[in-house]
């Protein structure tokens, strides 16, 4: 049984820059890392793997030579093999040019795969799109958003537990599908050394443009339907009170104080 | 050359200068600046000053010393022995010295070097370094400083300042005046080894700079220092060798010293350091491994194990001990996010926390060596963290941290019972030979005491801090008797009583187990050459 657990290299941003002029984002000196929620889709792929153990984990991307790390790292996790999906002309891709990539790529270089698990989201674009049209274009189902994923015991259905506006829905789907992670391990894993090692002896294959069934047209900025006009960072929340060191009874009164006065009780 | 002359300083007014007066309200508007990270109390002190540059700071030392007031200075406040922590009179901040001055390319050592008032926090060094963001050398106008920034910034190499002496809040000139050191020093040496220049104001408000590599005692060990007024002032250095460890304890001496030597790690002794040149070095990228191992015994036999193998190059080498990883692991079960790691295995009774250069992006790594040496020992890779991206070398980083911070936390709230309990954080070292049999005394003299303790720190340069967690008045006593046997000790083999906190106002006793009365009298002599009247830090190092 082979999931496929696809990636992206994002900037590690914690305060978001952008440049007045050109409206991108300021990439410079900012580490380039796994997106975390794909760090957290891998999470549910190697604990599905520590119960399942004839499960093969194969991370795919697509990025610039560089988001090689961020396969590497997934090597180094529990990824068992990586596809790098890797040319310039998929430069400028939307998420729905992105989407059609990683589908041509996954159906070429794992077409008997059984699962599909995404990040919910990228930190650096926050569309949340690639995941579900992953799913519409491969026609399979999908369940977005996450939190709990267990396969059953014959492995031909998957019951995933995924958040709502209003709580938590728990939603089965026969496989193949494509499920998005919201949460992972609430501490994120480390590699041991021999980890660190034996990932950069693991397979990584990297695929060009010219390996996938797709035409010219449908890649990078040809292939994008929608245009970035403009990029800028969100507005910021105020902070919240925070009451330090009181007695737990004072805090209490002083919270009820606040609901009061917020109008909330 | 063992001749130096001193300049004047420029006048200032000093009724124009930043004070705060009288104990009360600088008690009540100032509370920060009564206490260092030591957590001592001060003596009442009448003063509070902020001087803004060299001028200032001259016209306070004049005042005072008119006013036959004591000085004491404080740079960020960070230091673990009460080295700022007034006894009496004034203290003097100088946290408003705080630019960055220049940079400038050495072409005879082949390394780029910085300029910086005292109170620039390593943080803010390393930072700038590293980006090649140094706003103040932007803003100066200075053709020369402008040049050498944009040279500094078309050079493709990465730098840093290596001294790390976990506080990163510390300032540089605090760290030149106590040669601090940390984690790093095991590759890199303390602070000494990174700084090529000084200004320092001596007690008479006349300014010394010092290049490193121009003024040498002479044979007879001894440096002349003339004043702008013609006095000339005879310099003496004491007659002890320096043992052979990492070391904050006394005055630096050795044959022919550079001056530049004696005011490094002179706890302000004799004068104060108000600029500072240092060197950086080209950055590497690096890998951090928590290794874990069964037992203290088995991480001491590693320690040696890579002692021995020679083609592995560590930047530092630190040790958790069995309890200590305990304590840990009982703060991840009730905290989790707080320790913000994996579970620490359950068979794990030690680990050594090192790290090395590394290339995440070579095809083919070989670490055969580093592998096979510490399978020798024993243990596995497999048993192990191992974090190479920032933030997770950060999170290691962090990792380290938590621990005296876990102790200081089981310290205050034991306090709450008995409010006179403090922790006992050992700061010996002892010759490599010595790693071995000062462990085993640690140990035999813990148990046999039945206190609680737990052990971290700079193995690699065999010095371990040992912090004994008193539970009560009398575990305290007994931790404190303990403590001067271990210090003993680590004198009897050849050690130091204080590797890097330095010697303060809190281990003058100490000092007394290393060097005998003739070489303490030695020490005073030369602070008595440099700073007769007594102005400057009373009651550090010496008893005043």
């Amino acid at each position: 049984m082979k999931i496929v657990v696809c990636v992206k290299q994002v900037p590690e941003i914690t305060d978001v820059k952008v440049n007045p002029e050109t409206g991108t984002l300021l990439r410079e000196g900012v580490d380039a890392i796994l997106n975390p929620f794909c760090e957290y889709a891998l999470d549910h792929a190697v604990r599905l793997k520590s119960i399942h153990r004839s499960m093969e984990i194969i991370a795919v991307t697509m990025g610039p030579p560089q988001a090689r790390s961020a396969l590497l790292r997934c090597l180094e996790l529990g990824a068992d093999s990586a596809v790098l999906i890797s040319d310039r002309k998929f430069a400028g891709a939307d998420t729905w040019a992105t989407a059609l990539t990683l589908a041509a790529a996954i159906k070429g270089a794992v077409p008997d795969f059984s699962l599909i698990l995404v990040g919910k989201q990228a930190i650096d674009g926050d569309t949340a799109q690639v995941g579900p049209e992953l799913a519409e274009i491969l026609s399979l189902p999908q369940i977005m958003y996450g939190v709990e994923m267990h396969l059953s015991p014959n492995r031909k259905r998957l019951r995933a537990k995924r958040e709502t506006e209003d709580g938590y829905e728990v939603l089965e789907a026969r496989l193949p599908a494509v499920v998005s992670a919201s949460k992972g391990e609430r501490i994120r894993r480390l590699p041991s050394f021999r980890d660190v090692l034996a990932a950069r002896r693991k397979k990584l294959t990297v695929i060009t443009a010219d390996d996938l069934a797709l035409e010219e047209k449908d890649l990078g900025l040809q292939g994008s339907y929608t245009q970035v006009v403009k990029v800028f960072p969100p507005a910021q929340k105020p902070g919240g009170i925070k009451f330090d060191d009181l007695e737990p009874e004072v805090a209490a009164r002083k919270i009820a104080a606040y609901l009061r006065q917020e109008g909330f009780v | 050359m063992h001749k130096i002359s001193t300049r004047l300083t420029p006048f200032a007014d000093f009724n124009k200068i930043r004070c705060v007066e009288g104990f009360e309200r600088i008690s009540r508007e100032y509370p920060t600046y009564l206490t260092d990270e030591s957590k001592l109390s001060p003596e009442p002190f009448d003063y509070l000053f902020f001087p803004c540059d060299e001028a200032e700071l001259g016209a306070i030392f004049r005042e005072m010393s008119a006013r036959r007031v004591k000085v004491t200075i404080a740079g960020a406040r960070t230091g673990l022995v009460g080295g700022c922590v007034p006894t009496s009179g004034a203290l003097v901040s100088l946290e408003n010295f705080d630019r960055i001055l220049s940079l400038c390319y050495d072409d005879r050592a082949g390394e780029w070097r910085v300029q910086t008032q005292c109170a620039v926090c390593l943080r803010a060094l390393n930072a700038q370094s590293i980006s090649k963001n140094f706003p103040d050398v932007e803003r100066c106008g200075d053709q020369p400083a402008l040049q050498a920034l944009s040279r500094f910034k078309q050079d493709p190499a990465s730098y840093f300042y290596p001294p790390d002496p976990t506080e990163m809040s510390a300032s540089i000139g605090g760290t030149v005046a106590t040669n601090a050191s940390g984690a790093r020093t095991f590759r890199y040496g303390p602070t000494r080894d990174w700084v090529r220049g000084i200004r320092v104001m001596l007690p008479n408000s006349e300014i010394l700079a010092i290049p490193r590599g121009k003024y040498f005692a002479s044979r007879e060990g001894e440096f002349l220092i003339n004043d702008t007024g013609g006095k000339c002032s005879r310099v003496k250095l004491p007659s002890y060798r320096m043992p052979q460890t990492k070391n904050t304890s006394g005055f630096f001496s050795a044959p022919q010293m550079d001056l530049i030597d004696l005011f490094i790690g002179s706890e302000g002794c004799f004068g104060v350091i108000t600029e500072v040149t240092v060197a950086l070095l080209k950055r590497a990228e690096k890998i951090s491994i928590v290794q874990f191992l069964k037992s203290d015994e088995q991480a001491i036999n590693l320690v040696e194990a890579l002692r021995n193998e020679k083609t592995i190059q560590l930047d530092f080498l630190e040790f958790y001990s069995g309890n200590a990883l305990d304590l840990l692991q009982k703060r991840q079960a009730q905290d989790p996010k707080s320790v913000d790691m994996p579970a620490i295995p359950a068979g794990a009774g030690a680990a050594l926390f090192f790290e090395f250069s590394f290339e995440p992006m070579a095809d083919n790594p070989d670490y055969t060596a580093l592998e096979e040496t510490i399978k020798r020992c024993g243990a596995s890779i497999t048993e192990s963290w191992a974090a190479y991206e920032n933030r997770e070398l950060q999170r290691m980083k962090n990792f380290r941290h938590i621990l005296p911070e876990t102790i200081n936390a089981i310290i205050a709230e034991r306090k709450k019972q008995c409010p006179e309990l403090h922790k006992l954080g050992t700061d010996l070292a002892v010759p490599n030979e010595h790693l071995r049999d000062m462990w085993k005394g640690y140990r035999d003299g813990l148990d046999e005491a039945g206190l609680q303790w737990a052990a971290f720190g700079h193995i690699g340069d065999n010095h371990i801090h040992v912090n004994i967690l008193p539970r009560d008045a009398n575990e305290l006593h007994r931790g404190l008797k303990l403590y001067e046997q271990f210090a003993a000790m680590a004198v009897e083999f050849g050690g130091t009583v204080s590797a890097e906190h330095g010697i303060g106002k809190m281990k003058i006793k100490f000092l007394e187990l290393m060097y005998s009365p003739k070489q303490i009298q030695e020490m005073r002599a030369l602070k008595l050459a440099f700073d007769p009247g007594g102005l400057l830090n009373p009651g550090n190092i010496f008893k005043s």
